[in-house]
């Protein structure tokens, strides 16, 4: 069969009430414009990271709002900063300062 | 003879403590230099740079002559504080020696010379040393006048804003604004009462003794000199605290740099001298975009320095700078402000991380087996229009090409290098390093600048000739393998990317190539004094609608210069300008593209 790329995620339930959502409202209050965003994908079209290997920038973003933090650190580390996304996202938002940021807030630095 | 009186102790008090702080910060900076930066001293020392560096203290620290290129009433008040002063000591103690001859006379017998001349009952008065000192106080009190004016009104002396100081700065300027009319005072009062001075002390002397009893002067007598003392002792002790700690480290900075002390990417050293040799003149900041269009005032390099001396960098200061080098090339201390900047970024952002990037190992995209290399950048990738304009240039030319990227390829590293993660970035770096020497290029050629600015300051490709395209096509131009269509019809403006034109010095060559297809018309920024375009990688900080402000203000100017088409070489420029310009905007290589004959 053709692989166009696609996959069915397994099921599984995010509990915004038992996730621990303070670094989720750390990034927000810092970067509020990030609520502004529609989801839309373009970030993650233009990357030239997920061009290469498995990085989903709106993904991992989705999901540290959400207070999703296993492994956002680690992805996050696969972008390389270019900048792509910000001048293709249609909401204006700085995206090379979210990578930034969630990396500042879950990272040690 | 005596050369001591009571009210010299607040002075020598502030002569003691200013040299000593000065020295221990000397000695613990030179101390923990790197061992190549001492070898380098060593062999400075030795060689006829002492001589040009001496020369250089001479012309920048004394006669502050970028200053005066810069702004001329500026460069005069500069000048006439720091050499007006330096000649005051220099001919002060010529004076003493022609008094007393060659004798062993306590600093403040120097410095207090009128009051000890009287005291001592020194003989054999000499009116043309008087004449000299008075016209050089003269000189002096012209330039503390203008200080003053620039403070009051910074616009009257061409400065839209001056800068804001701290309590220490504070502090040395009031002791500076007061010492050189309270020396008019203290040496007017003396000749009011024992004669002696020239046209400034001794007229205003006469003055004061024919409106007021020389009982009275009496009392003040002694008061003036304490206080005199007492404003030079506490300009010296606040000094290696302030600003003008900038008086003394300007000068070892010149003889390091003509040694070829260099900033790192990695903070050293060395930087102390740069960060404390500046003067907090304020140049910079009238030239920053971000102060003029958008008002933000708290990030420009004269305030990133003082934070960074006062160790209390923070990220959204160091983070907020498009790094577009207005500010450096204007620097008339010429401190490396970029550079500067950077590696405060990396000391606060960098973590060397080992399994960062591994998915780029046995990476290979590249397309064509040329010997010219061409790589796009993440930048061209969006532009799709560069990337077929540099299409069909090369078919045209008949380029047999390598394409390093067409289908997706690695970043050059300079974003992440510009966000403080150097260690990172040199994964990068070293991917495409290994690319480019597996498949043998011997031109690389990229139409984005901000690739071209790494591969030729990290890349160190050694038989590989690093090219912008617009250097490219300019040389298939003049080799005749590239034929254009000129016509003066089609007028072009031209934008200097901050990378391309402050960055790598390529000034001429898209210049070039336009006037072979039309009229290039200048605009009213161009050249070392372009704009930014806003939109720069080097900046985090700023938001979207702050970018389409500065890209706003930037198109405004070019709009303005009255061509039919935008011209620029920069793929992210191109995208900036866009959103702000009425008129068509287009990279270099499009408009080529379009007249190939």
């Amino acid at each position: 069969m053709i692989n166009f790329g696609f996959a069915l995620n397994k099921p599984r339930t995010i509990d915004l009430n038992r996730n621990n959502l303070n670094k989720s409202k750390e990034v927000i209050s810092e970067m509020p414009e990030l609520q502004a965003c529609i989801g839309c994908g373009s970030c993650t079209a233009s990357c030239t990271a997920s061009n290469l290997t498995e990085f989903n920038f709106r993904k991992v973003h989705t999901l540290v709002r959400r207070g999703e933090y296993q492994g956002a650190y680690e992805e996050m580390n696969k972008c390389m900063l270019c900048g792509k996304c910000r001048l293709v996202c249609p909401r204006g938002i700085n995206t090379r300062g979210v990578v930034m940021l969630i990396k500042r807030k879950l990272g040690d630095f | 003879m005596t050369f001591f009186a009571d009210f010299c102790i607040p002075f020598i008090v502030g002569t003691i403590i200013m040299f000593a702080a000065i020295a221990i910060k000397y000695f613990i900076w030179l101390r923990d230099l790197p061992k190549s930066d001492k070898i380098l001293i060593i062999k400075g020392i030795f060689s006829p740079r002492i001589f040009t560096a001496t020369w250089e203290v001479v012309r920048e620290s004394l006669l502050h002559y970028r200053i005066f290129k810069v702004n001329p009433i500026l460069g005069y008040m500069h000048m006439s504080l720091a050499f007006g002063w330096f000649l005051l000591i220099s001919v002060g103690w010529i004076e003493t020696i022609a008094y007393l001859g060659f004798k062993m006379i306590p600093l403040q017998g120097h410095v207090f010379f009128k009051y000890f001349a009287v005291l001592n009952n020194i003989e054999g008065h000499k009116p043309m040393f008087d004449f000299v000192m008075d016209f050089l106080l003269l000189f002096v009190l012209s330039g503390v006048s203008l200080a003053w004016l620039k403070r009051m009104r910074s616009r009257a002396m061409g400065m839209k804003k001056t800068t804001q100081l701290l309590t220490f700065d504070h502090i040395a300027l009031s002791a500076l604004w007061f010492v050189f009319p309270v020396r008019l005072l203290a040496e007017s009062l003396t000749s009011a009462i024992y004669g002696g001075g020239s046209f400034l002390t001794g007229g205003f002397g006469s003055l004061l003794a024919a409106g007021i009893s020389t009982d009275i002067l009496q009392i003040f007598y002694e008061p003036i000199w304490w206080f005199y003392s007492f404003a030079l002792g506490i300009f010296f002790v606040a000094m290696p605290f302030s600003r003008y700690m900038h008086i003394f480290t300007e000068i070892p900075l010149i003889f390091l740099r003509h040694f070829k002390l260099r900033p790192e990417a990695k903070e050293k050293s060395y930087d102390n001298f740069e960060v404390e040799a500046c003067s907090r003149c304020g140049i910079c900041i009238d030239p920053c975009q971000l102060q003029l269009q958008l008002g933000i005032n708290d990030v420009q390099s004269v305030y990133f320095l003082r934070d960074r001396r006062k160790n209390r960098l923070q990220q959204k200061i160091a983070n907020n700078c498009l790094m577009c080098g207005r500010c450096e090339q204007i620097c008339p201390i010429g401190i490396n402000l970029n550079t500067l900047r950077l590696n405060s970024r990396t000391s606060m952002r960098n973590i060397p991380n080992e399994n960062r990037y591994k998915y780029l190992k046995n990476l290979d995209r590249s397309t064509g087996n040329g010997r010219v290399g061409y790589f796009a950048g993440c930048m061209t990738l969006l532009t799709p229009n560069t990337l077929s304009a540099m299409q069909r240039i090369f078919d045209a030319a008949r380029e047999d090409v390598w394409w390093a990227d067409k289908s997706g390829g690695v970043c050059c590293g300079r974003p992440l290098k510009l966000s403080g993660e150097s260690d990172s970035a040199q994964k990068m770096i070293d991917y495409n390093k290994s690319l480019f020497n597996k498949h043998n290029i011997t031109t690389l050629v990229t139409s984005c600048p901000i690739c071209l600015r790494i591969f030729k300051e990290e890349y160190r490709l050694e038989g590989v000739e690093v090219l912008h395209h617009s250097e490219y096509i300019l040389r298939l131009l003049e080799q005749g393998r590239l034929r254009v269509n000129y016509s003066t019809e089609q007028t072009f403006t031209y934008h200097d990317p901050c990378e391309l034109g402050r960055g790598s010095g390529i000034y001429d060559e898209p210049r070039a190539v336009i006037e072979a297809i039309g009229k290039l018309l200048e605009p009213s920024h161009s050249r070392k004094n372009a704009l930014c375009c806003g939109s720069s990688l080097a900046n985090t900080a700023i938001n979207d609608s702050q970018q389409l402000t500065i890209a706003r203000n930037v198109a405004e100017d070019l709009d303005n210069a009255g061509a039919d088409t935008i011209v620029t070489a920069c793929p992210l420029c191109k995208k900036a300008i866009t959103r702000g310009a009425t008129h068509k905007v287009k990279d270099l290589s499009e408009i080529v593209a379009a007249n190939i004959k």
